[in-house]
């Protein structure tokens, strides 16, 4: 299985910006979080003492639909827990995220999004470490399909999620907090607990559950856990940004 | 917000008076572009341009729709730019801006209204069905000169983008996937191109492809649209002080030249995409092979 | 000197507004020696919902409509059905080759025999999906709550709500594409003149042909229904989605759509106005939506959430404080009040068949308190509302 590959500001003028690949679902996310900025003309609507939070997620070939502001509803949720607002200079001002699919097949109108939404959250979240935004900790999400034999299916084309039974996002904590859960179609609760099983193996490796053997395999199958990607390639930003000190040292 | 905050005094006549020695502040010449990369991604009409430090993605589309009652043999040509906060932090998310607007119609009446792509030929049922064809601009680095830069992504764009295969049998289309029958390349009747002319002092300096400092400084700006024959398709002079008519003359001379620039910088690039798909093609098509045998 | 000091106590309703959070956590955890049991400021116990009432037919120029209550939030929806005929649709007579919609036209003659045995109708997503014969809206109107001003753009949560309605619409697959069909049946060569003097006048024979149950392998696909399902939130007291759903599917449920039959003659569809030709949409099942707040003890968690336990250590938390105090309320049909005081929030929409609760949808966001055995007990939550929705619906 080839793992997602993403890099750190890859643009210019925005705070901090993150481009993400996920060749399994075949979607490529560019992201950029301004922050923190004045939200004039929204003073009103300001908290006192938090920052607000603003994602908006621009199609790739599409023209916009209500889905995207119901996604947009989805990040904000997950990321404003991270965000820690109160820091000094963030306060009364804002968060702006923003998120522009720029590869793979675009999302119908009244297609889930949910394939997609990991990439997006992920993207969301390298951008916000990209721009110095003060997080509380980090995650790692993943899709997963279920079929009608109840084979579990990570990350599925736009094909596999079409004939699915039924789709499930979910994103961990790098505590290992489950934090997002969205699940459509039809299930019951012990294929939600098996497939909830399955994203954590992905998301976090099964080195936390105990070692059987039987999960280890599991684990080889689905390769590097999608949490120490995300470290990895912040780490990679970081040893290429202070290059001229560790050289120095 | 919508606007980018102003340029302080000492900045703008630090750039004014580079500019009456003849020099800008990146060390070009006035009628000097910035450096243009043109590249192609993996889909068909995926094209990213790097202007100097503006630079933007261009995704080409297509679907099959119902044509307009008036224009029953026409298909439909869209250009839809939004500008998000991810250009600048200046641009709101959601909110059109002056900026916005002038820019989608500038690139309208260069690329569509000059009739670059040929509606006719994307018409596959007479007033039932035909392609329509979008151009979404992603502008992803905004350092002025949105409006060359954006030019040449679509233009770029229109020209390595390639549909799918639709055929009329007994009234029925029937769309053939990318890989079953080879894609249509569009039918691109010339290529149109702008060029954006900066003019400062009262129109004595003019500068071409300016960073956004340099446009903020600037007191008014022409814009030029040419193809590489020669014909002018679009002019404007649309906001800010009164430009000298010789102006117009003059320039037109340069905008040709530096048109035929962009298209050679975009030909290459089309031609260096073409022979890295003949390549990857081939690899492809004998791994299908290989395919088809696994499965028998 | 004598004068008393004065009181520095407040009415509650003050201190409300003043400490919300405070105020409600009182009610959840009274001290201990004050014998009171644990309760939510607005006198229900943690997974009671809501008083729920329904009430369907109230709308005269559509063809199904309803209002449920849910306490102090309300939600009107109309469904109203209008004729797409296939030549409109640019798609129709299109077919792709390599993707998964194949032909339209031509799956549906396949296909067209067994359906009718077949619950699971393979056209059925494609159609209502990519045609879009389903086309929910819902606004927040002026006044629903004192956030709303008048003659502003959908807001985001408008919009939201519009798609999670239109996204559970097609995931449940409530409405069956047959019940939206508009058949053709050519007539036989043979009956062809008798059945065009009688089409002129009364289109009797005509509406006979049109029915499917016979040699179907010619009938054609004239036309579509189109339901517009327009859901507006009269007043907004908290948990719009439950509400708004509520509504949808009692409207569907009232729905009557005229029977409509084509004329080949004129080119157009011909409705029926007799009321004893209509029918009724057939739904597939009958999924509740349950919406749920969660409200939690430690303030200071939303001030600066710097120490997070990570899931193991709070388990073992949450093993200690079972036996002491309460930390964490999951609250059941949150209204307004409680809304604003749970960031997280989790949805689940059930359906039973068979005695069996199947979870259609299920989402939790914006915390991480809510996890496997607590999801649970919200789906066993949301299967006994089920029952509860259910008899209202059915009373209506």
């Amino acid at each position: 299985m080839v793992g997602p590959t993403a890099s750190l500001t890859p643009l210019a003028r925005a705070d901090g910006s993150a481009s993400y690949h996920c060749p399994s679902t075949g979607s490529n996310i560019l992201g950029s979080v301004n922050a923190p900025v004045e939200l004039p003309g929204r003073r009103d609507a300001l908290k006192p003492e938090d920052a607000t939070v603003e994602v908006f997620v621009k199609t790739g070939t599409a023209p916009a639909s209500v889905g995207e502001r119901y996604v947009e509803g989805i990040i904000r949720g997950v990321v404003g827990r991270l965000i820690l607002g109160r820091e000094r200079g963030y306060a009364r001002r804002g968060v702006v995220i923003t998120l522009a699919i720029v590869g793979g097949e675009s999302v119908g109108r009244a297609d889930s999004h949910l394939t997609l939404l990991p990439a997006l959250l992920h993207t969301a979240l390298l951008a916000l470490l990209s721009a110095s935004v003060p997080l509380s900790m980090t995650f790692s999400a993943t899709v997963l399909s279920v079929d009608a034999s109840g084979k579990i299916t990570r990350e599925p084309s736009a094909e596999v999620a079409a004939a699915a039974k039924s789709i499930h996002v979910l994103a961990f904590t790098s505590k290992g907090h489950l934090l997002l859960n969205e699940s459509e179609g039809a299930f019951d609760f012990d294929t939600w607990e098996k497939v909830r099983q399955r994203a954590s193996a992905i998301c976090h490796g099964t080195s936390t559950v105990g070692a059987d053997g039987d999960i280890a395999m599991v684990e080889d199958a689905d390769g590097q856990p999608l949490e120490g990607t995300i470290r990895e390639t912040v780490e990679d930003q970081v040893h290429r940004d202070y290059a001229w000190k560790i050289d120095a040292a | 917000m919508n606007k980018e905050a102003p340029l302080s005094i000492a900045e703008r006549d630090f750039i004014l008076n580079a500019l009456r020695e003849d020099v800008r502040l990146d060390g070009r010449a006035a009628d000097q572009l910035r450096p243009l990369t043109v590249s192609f991604g993996e889909e068909y009409g995926h094209v990213k341009v790097q202007l100097g430090r503006t630079s933007l993605i261009v995704r080409i589309s297509a679907e099959v729709t119902k044509p307009h009652d008036d224009r029953p043999f026409d298909g439909l040509f869209t250009i839809a730019m939004e500008l998000t906060a991810m250009g600048s932090p200046a641009w709101d998310n959601g909110r059109q801006g002056d900026l916005e607007t002038y820019v989608t119609n500038v690139l309208d009446r260069v690329v569509r209204h000059s009739n670059a792509l040929d509606t006719e030929s994307l018409c596959i049922v007479k007033g039932v069905s035909c392609w329509s064809i979008r151009a979404d601009v992603h502008i992803t680095d905004y350092d002025g000169n949105l409006i060359d830069a954006a030019c040449a992504g679509i233009m770029a764009g229109l020209q390595h983008f390639r549909r799918q295969d639709a055929v009329v049998k007994e009234g029925q289309v029937i769309v053939y996937g990318l890989d079953e029958r080879v894609p249509v390349a569009l039918n691109i009747t010339h290529k149109p191109l702008s060029v954006t002319f900066h003019t400062f002092d009262e129109g004595k300096k003019v500068i071409i492809d300016a960073t956004r400092k340099e446009e903020q400084a600037s007191e008014a700006d022409v814009v030029i649209g040419l193809n590489n024959a020669g014909d002018v398709c679009f002019m404007s002079k649309f906001s800010g002080s009164p430009v000298d008519a010789m102006v117009f003359v003059d320039k037109t001379s340069v905008a040709l030249e530096k048109v035929k620039e962009i298209n050679a910088i975009i030909d290459k690039a089309l031609q260096a995409d073409l022979a890295k798909r003949a390549k990857s093609g081939m690899l492809e098509m004998s791994r299908a092979e290989n395919d088809r045998e696994l499965e028998q | 000197m004598a004068s008393t000091a004065p009181s520095l106590t407040l009415p509650p309703s003050q201190f409300a507004r003043l400490q919300p959070h405070a105020y409600l956590l009182a009610h959840l955890s009274p001290p201990a020696s004050s014998n009171q049991p644990s309760i939510r400021a607005n006198g229900r116990a943690p997974a009671q919902f809501r008083v729920t009432s329904a009430n369907t037919g109230s709308l005269t120029h559509t063809n199904g409509s309803a209002v449920v209550r849910v306490g102090d939030t309300t939600a009107v929806c109309g469904v109203r059905a209008e004729i797409l005929p296939t030549d409109d649709i640019a798609s129709w007579s299109v077919s792709h080759t390599s993707s998964r919609t194949t032909n339209k036209r031509q799956k549906l003659a396949n296909s067209d025999s067994e359906e009718q045995q077949e619950e699971e109708d393979p056209n059925d997503k494609s159609h209502i999906q990519d045609l879009n014969l389903l086309v929910p809206n819902l606004s927040l109107s002026t006044g629903c709550a004192p956030g709303f001003i008048p003659g502003a753009p959908p807001s985001a949560l408008a919009q939201s709500l519009s798609h999670q309605i239109l996204n559970l619409l097609h995931s449940t697959r409530l409405v069956r594409a047959e019940d939206l069909r508009v058949w053709y049946q050519p007539p036989s060569l043979g009956g062809e003149s008798l059945e065009r003097h009688n089409a002129e006048e009364q289109m009797d024979v005509d509406d006979e042909g049109t029915g499917k149950e016979d040699d179907g392998e010619k009938a054609e696909v004239k036309a579509f229904w189109v339901l517009y399902i327009d859901v507006m939130i009269v007043s907004l007291a908290g948990n719009p989605f439950d509400a708004a759903w509520a509504a949808v599917l009692a409207a569907l449920r009232d729905t009557k759509l005229p029977k409509a039959s084509w004329d080949v003659d004129n080119e157009i569809v011909v409705c029926s106005d007799k009321v004893s030709e209509a029918r009724k949409l057939a739904l597939r099942g009958l999924p509740v939506a349950s919406s749920f707040g969660v409200f939690e003890a430690d303030a200071a968690a939303g001030w600066r959430a710097v120490i997070v336990p990570d899931a193991e250590e709070e388990r073992l938390i949450e093993e200690g404080a079972r036996k002491g105090i309460q930390r964490r309320w999951v609250l059941a049909d949150p209204d307004g009040y409680e809304e604003g005081l749970s960031q997280e929030r989790a949805c689940v929409v059930v359906d039973k068949k068979q005695g069996k609760t199947v979870i259609v949808k299920m989402e939790k966001n914006g915390g991480w308190a809510l996890d496997g055995q607590a999801l649970k007990e919200v789906v066993e939550i949301s299967a006994r509302r089920w029952e509860e929705v259910k008899s209202i619906l059915e009373q209506c």
